[in-house]
């Protein structure tokens, strides 16, 4: 197996002394993000990524995918400890990991999480080592109308599988190809949307865009909410975590389940959110003990966290293979994969296959790091919390704000993500949702260049999104999902006049 | 108290003027067919169209369904906690263009935690400026990132 040989390759690669190094930070770093409240998975990377600039890109790869995985496993954490989640992804485990750590059963319910998140996780580069190449290779066949018509696919798949309004999916993702847009044009090269403002000709950077939407936003609401940790005070004992570990394989079923939901939300771009909801629901419905559900059912900490972390993983699968990111922190990855001048996509694995193999290598790695050392330093974590949130929130703006400062080095970013800040606090009252928003302002310029290099082969005639089976296919399915949801629901309504007056 | 209407309603005008804002900007550099395919303003123009499209399908979805969104947006109360929050931060940003990002941390975390987190003045400040060090030695000396410094580092001749 070709494959196999590339991946053992791949563990040459990662396992030196200086990564194994690297994805212990940067799991550490992770857990303190995804432990602190306004801070997450996409905005860690974005505040971690300019400092990586001049590092070698497998270390730096390395650092920011650990750092994901930290991030992952500090959220649920939060949501066991404290029943805050630390990251939207982890809000499912709320419902009965808060409970089970109530009953005292904390040690048992962050062992469960843990490793079922380890479980999800593996199952999901699994599905990588074994698909990436074949995914590849399928998309070397593509030329710029296929290009248009897998970013067009992934958009609607946010239409179509977001809980949003439709209306509010599209204006959050306009906004971002708009965005995308302001500065140097990257065909002609000449500079457009700047409106005479000197601070606008390079652009805005889509980390800014993240730092503020996602860090500051939520900050903004976290204290609008009037934070109050309620923590569960919690020591792992070692005999309790392997007591867990022995009850494990009772959960397999859930197991395979929601890791089949994650890794399918993960490469599709639903992302860890919805896969984590999905496969809490799907669990609560099959189990035979519906009623213990959010009261402390051990089932209803496994479903979500594993599917968590297998859409997680997953996530990098198109992102390395296609060059679309199936989460927003996959987003911002792969916009630091250009910025340090590697183009995401089938190519990358023909030019760079040291750096794609290394990287998956790493993920094997650096989620086995990340179980132990999580294990390891939760209650240290933990016991940050603690620390009263006027300190603790300061700090997290004063990071965000040098964070903004060091993408580039201009002032006028702080006022940019400033901006953001109140735009996300906006959009998350309201219920936008915040990551096609990211995704369009990362693929803004690559999708545009598609679909006018195809344009230009076509003579300015969309025909040319209908001109072969592949690319005919591709967007029939993108037209599937996006309008599937809304045909479906309006033809129930049809059916039944009058049912429901509810307004999504 | 603002209803979850009225924040629909300005919001939803917010992005259709975004949109409206990329539409002009755009018909600047020619939205049709020039030498080298679609001109430079066709593609945001599209977009910003899309995006005033779907900012009117929310104001008309909000103005409709305007009974089911009489629910409270923000409360008092909460609006004085997000202000509280909000108006120290944007104090920050100011400072930061004028003095520089290290001594705007100090004195907004001494600000803080003296004002709203109710600890000594001592100690409030000695933790703004404690701050500042740290983050000065991680970026500057432990990562070689340069931060906006104001006249305070000059006079201490700190590049």
């Amino acid at each position: 197996m070709e494959n196999f040989a590339s991946l053992l390759h791949g563990f040459g690669v990662a396992l030196t002394t200086y990564h194994v190094m690297l994805m212990m930070i940067g799991v550490l770093l992770g857990i303190l993000v995804g432990v602190l409240p306004g801070l997450g998975a996409p905005n860690g990377v974005s505040l971690l990524l300019p400092l990586t600039f001049t590092m070698d890109p497998v270390a730096a790869i390395i650092l920011l995918t650990s750092m994901y995985w930290g991030a992952l496993f500090g959220g649920s954490t939060t949501s066991i400890l404290f029943n805050i989640p630390g990251e939207p992804s982890s809000v499912a485990t709320t419902f009965d990991g808060y409970p089970m750590a109530r009953q005292g059963q904390a040690t048992q319910a962050l062992t469960l999480a843990f490793l079922s998140a380890g479980f999800g996780a593996l199952v999901g580069v699994i599905l990588i080592t074994v698909l990436s190449t074949w995914v590849a290779k399928f998309a070397l066949r593509f030329s710029s109308p296929e290009y248009f018509a897998v970013y067009f696919l992934a958009f609607a798949s946010f239409i179509g599988l977001g809980a949003a309004s439709p209306f509010k999916t599209v204006v959050s993702m306009g906004l971002g190809f708009a965005f995308a847009a302001v500065g140097m044009d990257t065909v002609s090269g000449g500079l457009r949307l700047t409106y005479g403002f000197n601070e606008l000709l390079s652009g805005i950077s889509f980390l800014i865009a993240v730092i503020g939407l996602f860090g500051i936003g939520e900050l903004m609401l976290t204290m609008e909410e009037g934070l109050r940790f309620d923590g569960i005070r919690a020591r792992v004992k070692i005999r309790d975590v392997f007591k867990t570990i022995a009850t494990l394989p009772r959960y397999w079923v859930t197991l395979l389940r929601s890791a089949a939901v994650g890794c399918w939300m993960g490469v599709t771009p639903g992302g860890p959110t919805a896969a984590s909801f999905m496969s809490y629901g799907l669990a609560k419905r099959l189990s035979r003990r519906k009623e213990g559900f959010g009261q402390g059912e051990p089932e209803g900490v496994v479903a979500p966290e594993t599917a968590d972390h297998a859409a997680g993983s997953s996530a990098i699968l198109p992102m390395l293979a296609l060059g679309v990111p199936g989460s927003a922190t996959a987003a911002v990855m792969m916009g630091g994969l250009m910025i340090w001048g590697l183009n995401p996509g089938p190519m990358l694995f023909v030019e760079r296959p040291d750096f794609v193999w290394g990287l998956i290598a790493s993920m094997y790695l650096g989620n086995i790091v990340a179980v132990l050392m999580v294990l390891a330093t939760i209650p240290l974590f933990a016991s940050i919390l603690r620390i009263p949130f006027a300190i603790i929130g300061p700090v997290i703006v004063v990071v965000c704000f040098i964070g903004a400062y060091t993408v580039a080095g201009r002032p006028f970013d702080l006022w940019l993500a400033l901006a953001f800040g109140v735009v996300g606090y906006l959009f998350k009252k309201l219920d936008y949702p915040i990551a096609p928003l990211v995704l369009a302002m990362v693929l803004g310029d690559k999708a545009e260049d598609a679909f006018r290099q195809s344009m230009i082969m076509s003579r300015g005639s969309l025909s040319i999104f209908w001109s072969n089976g592949l690319v005919t296919t591709l967007m029939l399915i993108g037209l599937a999902l996006a309008f599937g949801p809304l045909l479906s629901s309006a033809l129930g309504r049809l059916m039944k006049p009058k049912a429901s007056s509810a307004v999504a | 108290m603002i209803s979850r209407y009225t924040a629909e309603i300005g919001t939803a005008t917010l992005t259709a003027g975004l949109g409206l804002a990329a539409v002009v900007g755009a018909l600047e550099f020619g939205i049709g067919w020039g030498d080298a395919g679609p001109e430079p303003g066709a593609f945001p123009f599209y977009i910003g169209l899309l995006v005033v499209a779907t900012s009117l399908g929310t104001l008309i979805q909000a103005t409709v369904g305007r009974h089911g969104l009489q629910s409270v947006f923000l409360h008092k109360e909460e609006a004085k906690r997000v202000a509280s929050f909000f108006l120290p931060m944007l104090a920050f940003v100011v400072v930061a263009r004028l003095l520089g990002l290290y001594v705007a941390t100090a004195l907004y975390l001494a600000v803080v935690m003296w004002v709203q987190g109710k600890y000594r003045l001592v100690i409030s400040v000695a933790s703004g400026i404690a701050a500042a060090i740290i983050f000065y030695f991680a970026l500057e000396v432990a990562f070689q990132v340069p931060l906006l410094k104001g006249p305070l580092e000059a006079a201490l001749g700190l590049y």
